[in-house]
């Protein structure tokens, strides 16, 4: 439901990073979405379907989304995994229940390409 | 063609606002409580039963968050409570940038606890952070023991969690085993209240915590 929110900060660093860059349309931005953050493809590709009609985007610009799943480090044996049903931060190695969240809270754009 | 590597956070911008209006209740001496659940969970019930409370312990404000209407300010105001709306007019969430405009329309220097209203959701206010001391979210019986592994973000982010609606447990089928297990998995030692805000049943325990709380910010 937020996706349109983020795809507009999305447009507020874009517009920044062209002007600096001296890039006068943006024609592809990849991101970098987390399982955790529940920003779904489908609702950021719409979102900005409709924002890429206006600068500095070219209207043919291209969104590549990359998801990652939720991963977690057991604070007791330091054991990395993925975690299960997104929402299971119980160690698979020692059943620890202290995990830190090392993966899947990503809302990164990773770059942008345009000239 | 050019490419260029950024690596810039979707809600970088919200999050230094943020850390700003953490820094400067912080120095105030207020502890902030970003109160979040779906809609019709209990939360502005849950929240007049609480000033009702603690006015008398605590100097309290608020900020109601709702997509539109006044309505949950004015039930707030009925308590002599200072109280600020903010209409999100159709976003669904609050952002950082909203609590801190409002922020200096508050006696801050004279506050102990400030409690913000979030919009009724799970999903989004789990991301925006409002630079709040704790957030704590309200699951009711009616809504089912699912909604943890459903909104596990919101679940992992809270420092406490309040289970409304205990009063009519005997009419859902709300599994409290299940939710013990889900929560140990999800959030093992997170502080919980079994309550009903309508009847009052089991409020005292809430008190008490949120007072104690409060009390240990100030020091």
């Amino acid at each position: 439901m937020h996706e349109m929110a983020l795809m507009e900060s999305l447009v507020d660093v874009l517009a920044k990073e062209a002007k600096k860059h001296n890039i006068q349309q943006v024609k592809k931005v990849k991101l970098i979405v987390g399982q955790l953050s529940h920003a779904l493809p489908d609702a950021l590709q719409f979102a900005f379907s409709v924002l890429r009609q206006y600068p500095p985007f070219s209207s043919e610009a291209e969104l590549e989304i990359e998801e990652r799943e939720t991963r977690g480090r057991c604070q007791s044996c330091s054991a990395e995994f993925a975690v299960e049903d997104n929402y299971l931060f119980i160690c698979p190695q020692c059943g620890g229940l202290a995990v830190d969240i090392v993966q899947g809270r990503e809302l990164q754009i990773d770059y942008f390409e345009g000239d | 063609m050019m490419q260029i590597k950024l690596g810039h956070n979707l809600l970088g911008t919200n999050q230094t606002v943020a850390e700003e209006n953490r820094e400067k209740l912080r120095q105030k001496g207020v502890y902030f409580l970003n109160l979040m659940s779906s809609p019709g969970a209990g939360k502005t019930t849950l929240l007049e039963k609480t000033l009702a409370l603690v006015k008398d312990r605590l100097k309290v404000a608020v900020i109601e968050g709702d997509v539109a209407t006044t309505k949950d300010a004015e039930r707030v105001a009925r308590h002599g409570i200072p109280v600020v709306q903010i209409n999100t007019h159709g976003a669904c969430h609050l952002d950082a940038a909203m609590v801190r405009d409002v922020l200096d329309t508050f006696p801050l220097e004279q506050l102990d606890l400030l409690i913000v209203e979030n919009v009724g959701n799970l999903v989004c206010p789990a991301e925006f952070d409002l630079g709040e001391t704790v957030k704590v979210v309200v699951l009711s019986t009616t809504e089912g023991n699912d909604k943890v592994p459903k909104y596990p973000l919101m679940f992992r982010e809270a420092g406490a969690m309040i289970l409304n609606k205990i009063d009519l447990l005997p009419f859902t089928d709300f599994n409290l085993e299940e939710l013990a297990v889900d929560l140990e998995g999800l959030h093992p030692g997170l502080p919980r209240f079994d309550l009903s805000a309508r009847t009052g049943e089991g409020m005292e325990q809430w008190l008490d915590w949120l007072v104690a709380q409060v009390r240990s910010e100030k020091q």
